[in-house]
């Protein structure tokens, strides 16, 4: 086993290990060898680095209250974890080696308020069990789900996870979250922190401070229930599939669609995709060449023409009552046609009718095939993250796309990026495939990551997101007044968390009996 | 009538999606077949190098090998945790698509 790299002792560990299955019963408690490699990062640059000391799997929220207890009474890292499918961010690992895992996946139920269009869930409900359910009881509200469905609807939120319907923001669907605190006190935030109140799932904010993003990318308390906004089931949907020609056509598209997205034509959140993005789930390199470094302009030209791909695609849609999808139809339409695309194909979509299970995402149908990407390089891969947080200018993105395209051909990395419209925001998700049985190739991958964040920060773009390696010097990118942003979390970490023990790093948040070490 | 529909759904009391007893299909169905139905990850890139890619139309799967496989991972499978599938779980299901054989 490896040794823990947590303050805790293997005595201590053993002992805390002991209390806490005294909680939740030996058969929910996972310590051998075999239980810490599936507990560890799946795409990792270094499988190791992150390998937790065991995992508990708690299934009240009475349980958490009691484990919390415990990991602070003898000092132990807990990290806590939805289902742990985090796939490309550290999939169930925690920052801290020899951390003990929370795992939430027992924690399942299940309740929706049709009339109101709201679900009260637990952490372990996944994209498919809430799709199920909905399904099975014919119940008209729609999901919406991210790229990779596998995992959990709070956990996706609660990591500001993306989706591609009006309700893609995951986490702006968030009302009301039942938490339980450092010590463990629990508290219900919003109309919750009424004892009777009917509205904890309507009203986001209650009264006085609103403090649900306080627990978002935050280790300042665990969520064992949240409450989230679904879509009412639109009478059609609507739009086109767009493949734009030329690599130079990024900024006209981003400038096209932008003010539509401002104005409210456009309500979700559309994910221009290069032509990579979509290839590479659907072929290997191996087919294409046997060069290395990034791909040339002929096979790029090659495999676009074997597929029928843009430089750019974009899947743009219209929700709701088919009049008005028709007028905002006709508006999309014609401003789309203005910038020439290479293809437009339309869609349309009523509940009810067959659609192809590529289209899925649209309709909030949970999917895995995009994962199918791991397999680029022909044995085992995976990504990780790189996404700023762009403007909505067609020209600034095309120059921070320029930068980035330049650095993947300088480290040989074969170029996937898109670019997600939020309502005035624009997210460069970029992934960095990963081959992870060439060791050489993975030497690479950590400089060029440490480098496109640094590109990013000297233009005043920060990351939305991040892996697990990269918690620190993403947070370190948020500088204004000397760091003060990270000085508050890490007064109010130790005000809440004194025994330093909630997901120690977890979006750079240190307590402050680790903050000399640990930093980028 | 989708009026009434509203009202009778919304007075539905809480459930846990997971009941104890549920049976091996059940079990790939919840578990598994997110990767491995016609349209997951899994069938997918099986499909790329086994002429039969969905686990539950094979008949060359030993409840041993599911297990194991399920453990540890295969290639870009990733291992399933036991907080995820138990072990009790995961035995019903390996039976399942292995029609029986241990």
């Amino acid at each position: 086993m490896d040794l823990p790299n947590t303050p805790a002792s293997a005595a201590t560990l053993a002992k805390t290990l002991k209390a806490m299955s005294d909680i939740v019963g030996a058969a929910a408690v996972f310590a051998t060898d075999e239980d810490r490699d599936a507990y560890s990062d799946r795409f990792p640059i270094d499988p190791h680095r992150h390998r937790p000391y065991a995992a508990v799997a708690p299934t009240t929220t009475e349980q958490i209250q009691a484990l919390v207890r415990v990991a602070a009474a003898h000092r132990v890292p807990i990290w806590t974890v939805s289902r742990g499918k985090n796939l490309g961010y550290g999939t169930a690992a925690p920052v801290v080696a020899g951390s003990i895992i929370l795992d939430l996946s027992r924690m399942q139920k299940i309740e929706v308020d049709v009339e109101n269009a709201t679900v009260l869930l637990e952490p372990g409900v996944g994209f498919y069990d809430l799709y199920d359910y909905l399904q099975t009881r014919n119940i008209p509200l729609m999901m919406s789900v991210p790229g990779n469905s596998w995992g959990s609807v709070i956990g996706n939120a609660l990591d500001r996870g993306l989706g591609y319907t009006p309700y893609g923001e995951h986490t702006r669907n968030l009302c009301g979250l039942e938490v339980v605190l450092p010590d463990g006190e629990v508290v219900r935030t919003g109309m919750g922190a009424m004892r009777n109140s009917p509205s904890w799932q309507l009203h986001k904010y209650g009264y006085g401070p609103a403090w649900d993003q306080l627990f978002v990318q935050s280790n300042f308390g665990i969520v064992t229930k949240a409450g989230m906004w679904l879509m009412p089931q639109p009478e059609i949907i609507r739009g086109f599939d767009v493949e734009m020609d030329r690599m130079e056509d990024l900024g006209p598209l981003i400038d096209t669609i932008g003010p539509l997205r401002r104005e409210g034509v456009l309500l979700q959140s559309p994910t221009i995709g290069n032509w990579f993005r979509a290839a590479n789930i659907l072929t290997t390199r191996k087919q294409w060449t046997d060069k290395p470094g990034s791909l040339s302009d002929d096979v790029i030209s090659a495999i676009r023409k074997q597929f029928g791909l843009g430089w750019w695609g974009v899947s743009l849609r219209l929700y709701g009552r088919e009049t008005v999808v028709q007028a905002n139809l006709d508006i999309l339409e014609k401003a789309l046609k203005a910038i020439n695309p290479m293809s437009m194909k339309p869609f349309s979509w009523r509940p009810g009718e067959a659609f192809a299970p590529t289209q899925g995402g649209w309709m909030g149908v949970p999917m895995t095939f995009p994962l199918q990407s791991a397999a680029w390089f022909g044995g085992r891969g995976g990504h990780i993250g790189f996404s700023p947080v762009l403007t909505q200018s067609g020209r600034l993105a095309m120059e921070q796309f320029r930068r980035t395209y330049a650095r993947y051909k300088e480290f040989g990395m074969d170029y996937q990026a898109s670019f997600a419209f939020g309502e005035r925001h624009l997210l460069n998700v970029n992934a960095v495939l990963l081959n992870l049985d060439d060791p050489e190739f993975m030497k690479r991958v950590d400089p060029f990551l440490r480098t496109l964040i640094a590109d990013a920060r000297q233009h005043g773009y920060g990351e939305y997101r991040a892996h697990i390696d990269y918690m620190d010097v993403v947070a370190d990118c948020y500088d204004y007044n000397d760091h003060a942003l990270r000085r508050l979390n890490e007064r109010i970490k130790d005000a809440l968390d004194p025994a330093g023990v909630l997901s120690p790093g977890k979006s750079g948040i240190w307590p402050r009996s680790y903050r000399r070490e640990g930093r980028a | 009538m989708r009026q009434l529909l509203l009202i009778a759904l919304a007075a539905m009391p809480a459930v846990t999606a997971q009941a104890a007893d549920l049976d091996g299909k059940q079990l790939f169905h919840q578990k598994c077949e997110m990767c491995h139905g016609p349209v997951g990850m899994g069938t997918g890139l099986l499909a790329r190098r086994m002429k039969v890619a969905q686990l539950e139309k094979r008949d060359d799967l030993s409840a041993a090998y599911v297990e194991r496989a399920a453990r540890v991972g295969v290639l870009n499978m990733p291992p399933i945790t036991r907080g995820d599938v138990s072990d009790a779980q995961l035995k019903s299901i390996a039976l399942y698509l292995s029609k029986g054989k241990p």
